[in-house]
């Protein structure tokens, strides 16, 4: 075959040419680490590849709003760890108030102690982590906190915040509810009606400053699905199936009841009916209150009917109607004590404080789970971080050994081609002519 | 050297020299053409002269003729127009993929991925509202991260959209100067045409002009597809796809190129040639094939129109997608949400180009979400000391403070969302039997409102849920023509204030009807509803619709069915499919859904069809788009995938290209090309012969001098 000179020229040219542009891309590869240094290098893992990244990238952003829930979380566990000491140190004034006072100067000091403790709960219920008020829901930050005390000393309190979980939406779809809510750490506006840890602390308070006693009942007075109403709809008290204890009526159909007091040593009977509603109860009780110092209210969200006097103690008990031989059972159906004084008042709001600091102790120990969540949540993340890294290494990085060894390789054909060049264009025949 | 002397020989051997020297000279020339490009060997046909016959001064007392030396026939130019055109073809198509390689690198390096580019930015969007949601609403920090990372967003989309209209720009001004360049060839090749026709009529033979107007059809071949069709009369006829570029001694010039308009509406590069008028904006243009400006065309109307078309619809997805969300949501300052990402040219749709920030104060960034738990529209549903169980039957339970009565009920519950009252029908005997049979129906409708229980408040919370992703209630919403906003009510067709007879009332509701969430009684300001929304719709099928195109010429007339053909190319739609189809083209409403019925094929024109019935009558062009089926960063990566393996693509064409014009030419060269080598040897050859002869006259001279001196000093 002919070959024309030019093309003898344009070849080695064009060889060379390919070979440098191989040796060059091969280069950036090695001094790189990376061969996908764009979409062309690899247009089927490209998609991939931008995928990955961007998954590394939420996995780390994840790994830092754990870390962020964490710290939030244990600067919520603190303060329930103080809220914890608190009602501690309330329930033991409470043992040491209902084991009698020695003098008016001791249970104001206890008095005021409790209200310390009031003031301190208050002070919790506002910790801030991050700006954000821990225990004011989705609320977002205001100037005060969103628990503010009413009335010297404080009568109640007063709540700007909302009872809404703060969620941790991972990436996954995954959401964690990391916050504890007023509710949860305060039985604030508990549903079943309870008293929260400022109430229940500002009621001993009151009932060791002055005296306050109450008869209450002991527990709701309703069997299960049932209660009594007020209004226009309410319903007679011996209506079949609401109280939980039958009402037995006396042999005149009536559950009478006599109150004796300091003011009333003499007893004051008051007539009930059996067939009165409750409104009419209270309004019978009320009727006598200047007599005998006790009024009478009932909740209808607890279904609890409350005796109390701030005139000293008092005591109820059932009393037969004129006629009747056997009185009926008026205090035992409604669950009232009979002697109602300060000690049994106090012990009685024992009961009060424990399911307080229970609520509480379930949420601290709900908060651990979420906490362990969290600790298991980022370890899992962090080493999902580790294999989609190698996910993106496996496709970005080059394989340094087989590009080095491919880049020598070009290296040597190069030279090659450049000695091959050299040779063929340094004769013609030209230069063998005499 | 004619006549016959006694020293005839002399004759002979000086027709021997010229025509030695003759090839001598041929031999140089081609020497010195061994690097003109184009040039092709030429070599001189040597014969022998014509036989000396009849002549009275003839010795013919012996047989045979006595030639009369060599002579310089002709000067024949070696070339196989075959290889032309096969070199042609493949040059064509090397310089195809070589500007567009150019191009494309150029435009994946403005791209910046996988490092720099959109991606990156987007990422880091992700991940600021991740953080967001995570530190709440009230996070100044979190939220002015969001807003310069929506920012960055904006801009690196601005900057590629600019990238893509920038090269497009510089696609025309280069092909313009190509035109230039092809127009000045053309008139080239026509004067060589009747320079060669001349020269051929009298019998010569142009080889000069020849390899001139050869290597200019050569040159011309860069720029577009050529065929040569060599005239009885010497002259070319150069056509592109049968369209002449030069005829004899005509050429048809090309016109600058323009950006004109293809039948279904799209934007089209094209280069027509010129005339007085110009051809229409519609008109076809040149079938250029392959080469250059070919290369210019196909990047201009099958890439960058559709990187562009791609990134203006991730854009305006991502924008659709997030402002759906921020206006359904609260601003920490508990006022309604507005859209987060805007078009700098109000009034206009957001494209990539145009897309930027709308909020600039970090606290006026939505990312709370409405919900009856903030504005306690709706109480604890137990009764006294007892807990809702949510599997529990309904009606008549006395756990609920409302039950409905032990006979059931049945009623509507109007939903109302940006605008449209949407019923939800509810039979405490059948479907909502119990709370949570209640919530899972109602969830499954879609409304753009979610219920949920709150165990420890016995509360059911009704809250605006932006992330929907039913199609029918997007459309809906979009027909009503209302904004978005974060406002809902529930209304129900029983009074909730009557005991036992609605549902609402059952649901602890004293009412929560006609109840407007506002800046009140919304979820606080720490709420971060709206950022895990976003959230949500990054990981969720909210990118590009898998199908958006145009009805092309196609209408419908009225209501009714119809089978509309979709443009070539376009084969994805799938029987049960449900269409978005707006009545106007370019997205204008009202909007109605379709659900495909049925879908025809035609294998030899690549159309498909799909038939459906519609409520509404449509216009002309009017949009189509589907359900979402990928996220709206795999919509994004799918256009990185397309830019990648179109430039991996050119890399391989120029490879291969390359490879294969090399190969013809050296076939090409193989004939007709110089080898200084062999020119030498035929040099030296020459040079021996014209020596010898040379020689020979010597003989004949001393022959002669035998003759003239010996002979006559004898008398």
């Amino acid at each position: 075959m002919r070959i024309a000179t030019s093309t003898m020229y344009d070849n080695q040219t064009i060889q060379i040419d390919n070979l440098v542009a191989q040796q060059q891309q091969q280069g950036t590869e090695a001094s790189t680490g990376v061969q996908l240094n764009g979409p062309s290098d690899d247009p089927m893992q490209i998609a991939t590849d931008l995928q990955v990244r961007t998954t590394i990238a939420q996995e780390n952003q994840a790994n830092a709003n754990i870390q962020n829930a964490t710290t939030q979380l244990t600067t919520v566990d603190g303060a329930m760890s103080t809220l914890t000491s608190i009602m501690q140190s309330a329930r033991g004034i409470a043992v040491q108030a209902a084991g009698g006072f020695t003098s008016p100067t001791q249970q104001s000091a206890l008095a005021s102690q409790v209200d310390s403790l009031l003031q301190e709960a208050i002070g919790v219920a506002n910790t801030k982590y991050n700006g954000q008020y821990v225990f004011g829901g989705t609320s977002g930050g205001s100037t005060s906190g969103p628990v503010t005390p009413n009335g010297q000393p404080i009568s109640s309190v007063t709540f700007n915040g909302n009872l809404n979980q703060q969620n941790e939406k991972l990436f996954n779809g995954q959401s964690l509810n990391t916050s504890v809510s007023l509710q949860q750490a305060f039985n604030f506006q508990s549903p079943d009606g309870s008293p929260d840890i400022f109430q229940t602390l500002i009621t001993l308070r009151d009932t060791i400053q002055n005296g306050t006693v109450t008869s209450e009942s002991a527990a709701g007075v309703n069997s299960p699905n049932t209660a009594f109403t007020g209004g226009a709809g309410a319903q007679a008290i011996n209506t079949a199936g609401i109280l939980s204890t039958a009402l037995t009526p006396d042999a005149n159909g009536n559950v009478d009841i006599q109150i004796l007091s300091a003011k009333a040593p003499a007893g004051v009977t008051i007539a009930i009916p059996a067939t009165d509603t409750v409104p009419q109860v209270l309004t019978a009780i009320n009727a006598q209150t200047a007599a005998t110092g006790v009024t009478a209210s009932f909740d209808y969200r607890q279904q609890r009917l409350t005796l109390s006097s701030n005139a000293g103690n008092f005591s109820v008990t059932d009393v037969a109607s004129a006629g009747a031989p056997t009185p009926g059972n008026f205090v035992e159906a409604f669950g009232l004590q009979s002697q109602a004084n300060l000690q049994n008042d106090v012990s009685r709001q024992l009961g009060d404080i424990d399911h307080a600091t229970q609520v509480m102790l379930n949420a601290r120990s709900s908060l651990g789970g979420t906490l362990q969540t969290l600790n298991a949540i980022g370890t899992a993340n962090s080493s999902q971080v580790v294999n989609d890294t190698k996910v993106q290494s496996g496709i970005e990085d080059a394989d340094i050994a087989k590009v080095i060894s491919q880049f020598s390789q070009t290296q040597t054909v190069l030279q090659a081609a450049y000695a091959t060049t050299t040779r063929l264009e340094s004769k013609t025949l030209f230069d063998y002519l005499q | 050297m004619s006549y016959l002397g006694s020293f005839f020989g002399f004759g002979i051997l000086g027709n021997a020299l010229d025509a030695f020297q003759e090839a001598a000279n041929v031999t140089s020339d081609n020497i010195a053409n061994s690097n003109t490009p184009g040039a092709s060997r030429q070599v001189v046909n040597l014969q022998e002269a014509p036989a000396v016959s009849g002549s009275p001064f003839a010795s013919a007392h012996i047989p045979g003729t006595l030639g009369n030396g060599s002579i310089a026939a002709s000067v024949q130019r070696i070339h196989d127009e075959s290889y032309d055109s096969l070199f042609r073809g493949a040059s064509s198509s090397q310089n195809f993929f070589t500007v567009q390689q150019s191009q494309l690198t150029s435009l994946q390096s403005s791209f910046g991925e996988p490092s720099n580019g959109v991606n990156s930015y987007f990422t880091a969007f992700q991940t600021a509202i991740s953080q967001l949601a995570s530190q709440g609403g009230s996070s100044t920090s979190a939220r002015a991260g969001v807003l310069s990372a929506a920012q960055a967003l904006t801009q690196s989309l601005n900057s590629a959209s600019s990238a893509i209209s920038q090269q497009q720009t510089q696609t025309i001004a280069q092909a313009g100067s190509i035109v230039t360049t092809v127009n000045g060839i053309l008139d080239k090749i026509a004067t060589l045409n009747g320079q060669i026709r001349a020269s051929t009529a009298v019998g010569d033979n142009p080889n000069q002009l020849q390899d001139q107007r050869d290597q200019l059809v050569d040159q011309l071949s860069q720029y577009l597809s050529t065929q040569t069709n060599i005239q009885a009369d010497g002259s070319a006829l150069v056509t592109v796809n049968g369209q002449a570029l030069v005829n004899d001694t005509v050429a048809y010039h090309l016109s600058q190129p323009v950006v004109g308009t293809a039948a279904n509406g799209t934007p089209t590069f094209k280069i027509d040639f010129q005339s007085n008028p110009p051809a229409a904006s519609n008109a076809p243009g040149i079938p250029l094939g392959s080469g250059q400006l070919a290369g210019f065309q196909d990047l201009y109307n099958n890439k960058l129109t559709a990187y562009s078309q791609q990134l203006d619809a991730f854009a305006s997805s991502l924008a659709g997608e997030v402002n759906r969300i921020t206006e359904s949501g609260y601003d920490q300052n508990g006022i309604a949400g507005t859209a987060l990402f805007a078009s700098a040219v109000p009034g206009t749709s957001i494209t990539a180009a145009n897309i930027h920030v709308s909020i600039a104060d970090p606290s006026q960034l939505p990312a709370a979400l409405a919900s009856t738990a903030a504005g306690n529209l709706v109480v604890p549903m137990n009764s006294a000391n007892n807990t809702v169980d949510t599997s529990a039957a309904l009606n008549a339970n006395g756990g609920l403070a409302d039950p409905p009565a032990a006979a059931g009920i049945t009623g509507t519950l109007t939903v109302n969302v940006d605008g449209v009252n949407q019923t939800f029908t509810y039979n405490t005997n059948t479907t909502d039997t119990t709370v949570s049979a209640f919530i899972s129906h109602f969830n499954s409708m879609h409304y753009g409102v979610t219920a949920s229980f709150n165990a420890s408040a016995q509360s059911i919370v009704f809250a605006r849920d932006p992330s929907n992703i039913d199609l029918v209630h997007r459309a809906a919403q979009a027909a009503a023509g209302t904004p978005t906003s974060p406002d809902f009510t529930i209304t129900d067709s029983n009074n909730p204030a009557v005991a036992g007879t609605s549902l609402l009332g059952a649901l602890g509701a004293a009412n929560i009807s006609g109840v407007q969430q506002n800046n009140t009684n919304a979820f606080g300001a720490g709420d971060s509803g709206a950022a895990n929304a976003l959230l949500q719709s990054f990981s969720s099928n909210a990118g590009v619709p898998f199908l958006q195109t145009n009805s092309g010429a196609a209408n419908v007339p009225a209501p009714g069915t119809f089978t509309i053909a979709l443009p070539a190319g376009v084969t994805n739609v799938n029987v049960g499919d449900v269409l978005t189809v707006d009545a106007q083209p370019g997205g204008v409403g009202p909007q109605e859904n379709v659900t495909v019925s049925a879908v025809s094929f035609n294998p030899a024109t690549g159309i498909e069809s799909f038939t459906a019935t519609y409520a509404n009558a449509h216009a002309a062009g009017f949009s189509i788009s589907s359900a979402q089926k990928q996220t709206m960063g795999q919509a994004y990566g799918q256009l990185v995938t397309q830019m990648g393996s179109d430039l991996a693509t050119a890399n391989t064409g120029v490879q291969s290209q390359t490879a294969l014009s090399q190969n013809i030419n050296n076939a090409r060269q193989s004939v007709d090309g110089i080898n200084v080598d062999e020119e030498t040897q035929n040099l030296i050859k020459y040079q021996n012969a014209y020596q010898a002869v040379a020689q020979s006259m010597n003989v004949m001279e001393s022959l002669l001098n035998t003759v003239i001196n010996t002979l006559g000093s004898g008398h």
